[in-house]
Formats: structure tokens, C-alpha cells, sequence
């Protein structure tokens, strides 16, 4: 009961911030210089054509007047018209973002299940082989921009030995699932279709590693010092008396008391990933909202840089109410007050 | 004979070097009898315990023999040892809120001990915890199980480690400093209930304490230890009324008595030296008010100075006065004669 209030509360309390967001965005891909009607219209159009189609945007108006306008039809799901193509933003949204979250669903998928034992290792094998071994490999995933390391898995599996694809969401051929959740592995699952199942998985890998050699770095790093916090509490120390093996008191006791900074980068990175796989997109062609996004700048397309924007901000809040409402779960000294 | 150390010896690496922490420990812990370490902080009396226990940093040297039930655990290997603690040989820690896992319920860490070491169903180990539970007499059994220890008393969660400890029925129960983060009143109350589970279950107990106020109400035999050596040992009364080492007289004299007016509370001036800077010959030769030309050189043998009471202290070492020329034996005769 106490959570669900909570939950409320904080549903709540993303209104004012999206408004806020909403505002600034709107405001700022204002004022950027460009005329979005002189680009909708094309390079050969003439000063009339221009000046209707500016009437017939919206361009004219007040600034305040093509806000309070853009905001009555988000309430009612209409995202506008995208300038470049043509056709109503949600539908390209609804196109590209489930790639994009299926590729930073993988990615973190990958993230949780090396960064967290790696740094768990590492902290536990302190100062020795392992925890030197695993410490270099955080410090090079951190370190090796996603572009060029996507670039070497390419050239590598893909160019040279072939064994994994390069580019795309899908063999060439196959077509893709029926649309339920957009994701094309879940459904694929969801459908019963293995072959697309298998080939969506493959398509992944490549990409979804490249993402993640960053944060698996920073989630290895995080946990690796959380851990040697903990590892000093004096339960450690009652975890062991009572006999228990090392395996046991790692990831029974210390693990748990460790995971509160872990979740928070894990949110965060999480993010960042849905907004800033731009690179990785482009490294691998993959149709997702990163590639969109970055068209959209390029076009002064202003709806859809309007709505990744907004997008985005609402799945970061998300995000972060989620992990709060984890720690609770976590730990139970939390209130939800 | 329950546990017996033979000159446990342990060192810890600290910056680079092995440092010295215990020297040639020997003492000896009968089934249901207790035993009390007791000395100023960092005598090594907490080591002494995890070293019997084998919770050791990972690279410390330990030497000697600890022989629980007549087998030398030190020679056990990791997974033998897992087997034994919290089985045949328990912990209880000091401060009780952080001994706890603060995110697990106190029934299921108290469970664990029975998942680690007993073939119990999960119906027979919930019966076991509320068993438990009740034992060390704590009320409501069953909603305390599902609490976790930040919504505990500092005493209850006392009781809840050492039904932790009790799981198992361990034959040596080792209890570091179990009351000193407790008020007055719950100490006598933990104190009582552990007299009454050593009866109860034939449990030899150590029990490490500063406070001579704990030694008397519940040991039947105490260790004095004094910067990594134990100093002297005798059972409690004697121990009380005829201490024979200047720094256990030291310590008795720091006790107020009831009774009796006195304008200052005796102290032992100084502190106990750091184990890297460890001086030669007696260790106490620096605080020590009887100390004598041979402490300053020579370390003092443990001998007996009265039925089952030894102490390692020059003063009563005749042999020794006598070995080391004129001005020892002048010292002691000087001394035995005040």
C-alpha cells in the first residue's frame, strides 16, 4: 500500500518536470537558425510557396501561441508531422524506438551479467591476477570509444571471419514478426517464430556488445569498490562464522548490501544508452532512434527532435522511479516517505 | 579437554613486514566451563578468538596448535573448516546492529546456520528458528522472526546473535565483547541467559571482555593477556583475591569498590605498546611499578605461582632471579619483602 502511494506520488511529481523539459526544448529548437518550411519545402521552391507553407506550420505565430498548440495535441497523442518524412512522428516512433530499446535492453542484459560478477571477483581478489586482469578490462572499456570499437568488431567478425552480421535487425529475407511489442526477439517469441527469434538474437550481439563495453567498464568499477566497502562490515565477518563459504557470503550477503550504488549507475547508464546509442546506430545501421534523432538535427525536422527529446526525458524519470522504487525493495531501513 | 592452544603464535602483514600479534598462546577450555581473556584493547585478546575461529585477514601467519576436540583445526583445509564454524564452534560479536545483515529478516539469519549445517526441511528449520528464539527468551516468536534488526532493541538483537550462535549447538561458544555495546540492565539479562545455555548445553565458552565486572559474573577461569602474551592465568576467585602479576593488580585496582572511599581511582600509567614496536624482555617493564633490572632484558617464563595460577612475571621466578646474577635477586627479595 505504502509503495503504491509512493509510486503515485512520484508519477505525480514527472508532471512539472516535463512541462519544464517540454518548455526548454520547444524554446531552444526555436531559436536555432533555420527556417524549418524554406527546408520542408525544398531547395527549388519559390518565396511565396515558402511563405505558405510558414502559415500553414504555424511559423508565424507567437512563439508562446506554437507552444500552448504543441502541447494540446501532445496531450492527445499527436506529435506532429515530421518535415522529412512526411508522415506523423508517432508513427516513426513507433518505428524506430522499439530498436533502440531492444538494443539497450541487450546491452544492459550484458552489463549485469559480466560487470557485476567481474566486479565482485575483482573485489574479493583484491590486488591479486583477477582483480588486476579485471581492472585493465574496465579501464579499456571505458576507454575505447563505442565507434571505433564497433568498427574493429565489423572488420573482425564480420568482414573477416563472417560468423557474425554486420548491419540490419534481420537476415535479409526473413520478414519481420507481427508487431506486438516492436522488439523483434520478443516477438518473435511471443509468435512462436524461432528462425526470426534466432537471427534477431545474432543480429544483436554485435551491437549490443559494442554498447556495452562501456558501462560493463563502469558497472565493474562501481562494483568493485561497493563490494570492498561492504566487504568490511562486521556481518561479513557473522556470515562467515556461521560457515558459510565464500561463494555464499559474496553474493548472499555482501552482493545485496553492496547494490544500491550499482542500481543507480545502472539507471543512469541505462539512459544514456537509450539517448546516446547514436554511434552504435550508425556503426551498425541499425534503425533505431539514435539514427532518427540525429537525422531529424540535420533537417531541422522540429517535431521529431521535439518528441525524441521528450521521449527520452520521460523514460530517464522512468527509469529513476524505478530504481527508487527498487531500493525499497532492496533495503527495507528505506521508507517510502 | 574441550579446545586447547599450544603456542599459537600469529602474525599480520602490515606494510610489507609480518608483525607479531600473538605470542605463544597457551590456555585451555573445558566443556561447560568459561573462560575469560580479558587485558586492554589491542592485547590481542580478539585475535586469539579468530584464531581459533580461523577468521583471519588472508595473509596472516598463524604457528602453534589449536586442538578442538583433540584435533588440530589449524591444519584443516577451507571447506573443513566452513564445516565446523557456526557448527561445532560459534561467534557472537560485539556490536550486534552491525554483526546483522541489515537487508535480511533475523529469522532467515538465523535459518542460515541451519541451511549451512543440518538436512532439516524448511517446515523443521521455521520450527527450529522459533525454537530458538523462544530459548533465548525472546517473546512473540514468530513476528520477531519476520523483523529486521533495525526495528530491534539493541538487547533482542543480542539474543538474536546468539541464537544464531545456538543454532547448531555448538560444544565452544566464543563471545567477543558480547554486552560492552549494551546498557547496564540488558548486559546482566545477556550475561544470565548465556550461564544458563552453558548449563543447559554443556558449552565450553571464551569470553572476551575488558569488563572484570563481566569475568566475575559468569567465568569460571580467566587469561590475562598483555600485548600479545598472556600474563597470567588462575581461576576467578583466586584471580580476584590473590592476583599475582603487577598488571592484572593493575587492572583490579582500576575497579571502584562499593563501600569503600577513595580519592582516586588507581590507573596503569601508559599504554600497551604497538606490536611492531614491541619492547624486549617483559613487555610491561615500561609501565610496570615493581619493574626490575632483568624485565628490561630478559622475557619472563610462565610459572606457577599457587594451585592452578600461574603468572609470567620476574618477581616470582626464583630460578630465573637467581640465574641472572645479584641484582635480580636483590630486586625480587626487595619486592617479596614489601
Amino acid at each position: 500500500m505504502d509503495a503504491l502511494r509512493y509510486t503515485v506520488k512520484r508519477i505525480f511529481l514527472m508532471i512539472p518536470i516535463l512541462i519544464g523539459i517540454s518548455i526548454l526544448t520547444f524554446f531552444i529548437s526555436n531559436t536555432i537558425p533555420g527556417d524549418p518550411a524554406r527546408l520542408a519545402a525544398g531547395p527549388y521552391a519559390d518565396a511565396k510557396v515558402i511563405e505558405e507553407l510558414q502559415e500553414k506550420m504555424g511559423l508565424n505565430d507567437p512563439v508562446y501561441v506554437q507552444y500552448a498548440n504543441y502541447m494540446k495535441n501532445l496531450l492527445q497523442g499527436d506529435l506532429g508531422n515530421s518535415n522529412y518524412s512526411h508522415q506523423p512522428v508517432m508513427e516513426d516512433i513507433k518505428q524506430y524506438f522499439p530498436a533502440t530499446l531492444e538494443l539497450t535492453f541487450f546491452s544492459m542484459f550484458i552489463t549485469i551479467l559480466i560487470g557485476i560478477p567481474l566486479g565482485v571477483i575483482s573485489a574479493s581478489k583484491k590486488d591479486k591476477a583477477a582483480d588486476q586482469f579485471a581492472r585493465v578490462m574496465a579501464l579499456v572499456g571505458v576507454a575505447m570509444p563505442a565507434f571505433w570499437l564497433g568498427i574493429i568488431f565489423l572488420l573482425f567478425f564480420y568482414l573477416k571471419l563472417g560468423v557474425l552480421p554486420g548491419s540490419g535487425r534481420l537476415d535479409t529475407g526473413l520478414t519481420p514478426p507481427e508487431t506486438i511489442t516492436g522488439m523483434y526477439t520478443i516477438d518473435a517469441i511471443l509468435t512462436g517464430n524461432w528462425t526470426v527469434f534466432k537471427s534477431a538474437v545474432i543480429h544483436l550481439i554485435l551491437p549490443g556488445i559494442t554498447q556495452a563495453a562501456v558501462t560493463i567498464g563502469m558497472i565493474t568499477r562501481m562494483t568493485r569498490s561497493s563490494m570492498l566497502e561492504v566487504l568490511r562490515s562486521d556481518y561479513i565477518r557473522t556470515a562467515f562464522a556461521k560457515g558459510g563459504s565464500e561463494k555464499r557470503v559474496l553474493y548472499g550477503h555482501a552482493l545485496r548490501n553492496g547494490m544500491m550504488p550499482i542500481m543507480t549507475l545502472l539507471g543512469m547508464t541505462f539512459g544514456h544508452s537509450l539517448g546516446g546509442s547514436v554511434l552504435v546506430e550508425s556503426v551498425f545501421s541499425w534503425p533505431g532512434l539514435g539514427k532518427y534523432a540525429v537525422n531529424a538535427i540535420t533537417y531541422l525536422d522540429f517535431p521529431a527532435v521535439m518528441a525524441v527529446t521528450i521521449l527520452i526525458a520521460v523514460l530517464f524519470i522512468l527509469v529513476n522511479l524505478i530504481i527508487d522504487i527498487l531500493y525499497q525493495v532492496v533495503d527495507p531501513r528505506l521508507n517510502y516517505d | 579437554m574441550l579446545l586447547e592452544l599450544n603456542d599459537v603464535s600469529l602474525s599480520l602483514k602490515r606494510d610489507g613486514k609480518y608483525v607479531k600479534i600473538l605470542d605463544e598462546i597457551s590456555l585451555q577450555v573445558n566443556k561447560g566451563e568459561t573462560v575469560g581473556i580479558v587485558g586492554e584493547s589491542g592485547c590481542g585478546k580478539s585475535m586469539t578468538a579468530l584464531s581459533v575461529m580461523r577468521l583471519l585477514p588472508e595473509k596472516a601467519k598463524l604457528e602453534g596448535v589449536i586442538n578442538l576436540d583433540h584435533e588440530d583445526v589449524t591444519s584443516y583445509s577451507k571447506r573443513k573448516m566452513e564445516k565446523i564454524r557456526g557448527n561445532k564452534m560459534a561467534m557472537i560479536f560485539q556490536d550486534p546492529l552491525t554483526s546483522l545483515n541489515p537487508l535480511h529478516t533475523v529469522g532467515r539469519q538465523i535459518e542460515e546456520t541451519l541451511i549451512l549445517h543440518t538436512d532439516l526441511n524448511k517446515e523443521q528449520r521455521k520450527q527450529r528458528v522459533i525454537e530458538l528464539l523462544n530459548e533465548v527468551g525472546l517473546p512473540r516468536a514468530e513476528e520477531i522472526a519476520s523483523e529486521y534488526p533495525h526495528q530491534l532493541s539493541g538487547g533482542m538483537r543480542q539474543r538474536i546473535m546468539i541464537a544464531v550462535a545456538m543454532a547448531c549447538n555448538p560444544s565452544l561458544l566464543i563471545c567477543d565483547e558480547p554486552t560492552t555495546a549494551l546498557d547496564v540492565t540488558v548486559q546482566a539479562q545477556i550475561l544470565d541467559l548465556m550461564n544458563h545455555l552453558k548449563e543447559v548445553n554443556e558449552m565450553g565458552i571464551i569470553m572476551i571482555t575488558h569488563d572484570l565486572g563481566v569475568v566475575a559474573e559468569v567465568c569460571d577461569r580467566v587469561v590475562v593477556m598483555y600485548a600479545g602474551k598472556i600474563v597470567e592465568q588462575a581461576n576467578v576467585k583466586e584471580l580476584f583475591l590473590n592476583p599475582k602479576h603487577p598488571y592484572t593488580k593493575g587492572l583490579l585496582e582500576s575497579i571502584p569498590k562499593l563501600g569503600v572511599k577513595k580519592a582516586k581511582l588507581g590507573s596503569i600509567p601508559g599504554m600497551v605498546p604497538s606490536p611492531d614496536k614491541m619492547p624486549q624482555g617483559c613487555r610491561f617493564f615500561d609501565r610496570c611499578s615493581s619493574a626490575m633490572e632483568i624485565c628490561k632484558g630478559k622475557t619472563p617464563p610462565m610459572s606457577s605461582v599457587g594451585e592452578d595460577h600461574t603468572a609470567a612475571c620476574w618477581l616470582y621466578e626464583e630460578k630465573g632471579g637467581e640465574m641472572n646474577g645479584s641484582s635480580g635477586s636483590e630486586g625480587l627479595e626487595a619486592t617479596l619483602h614489601n
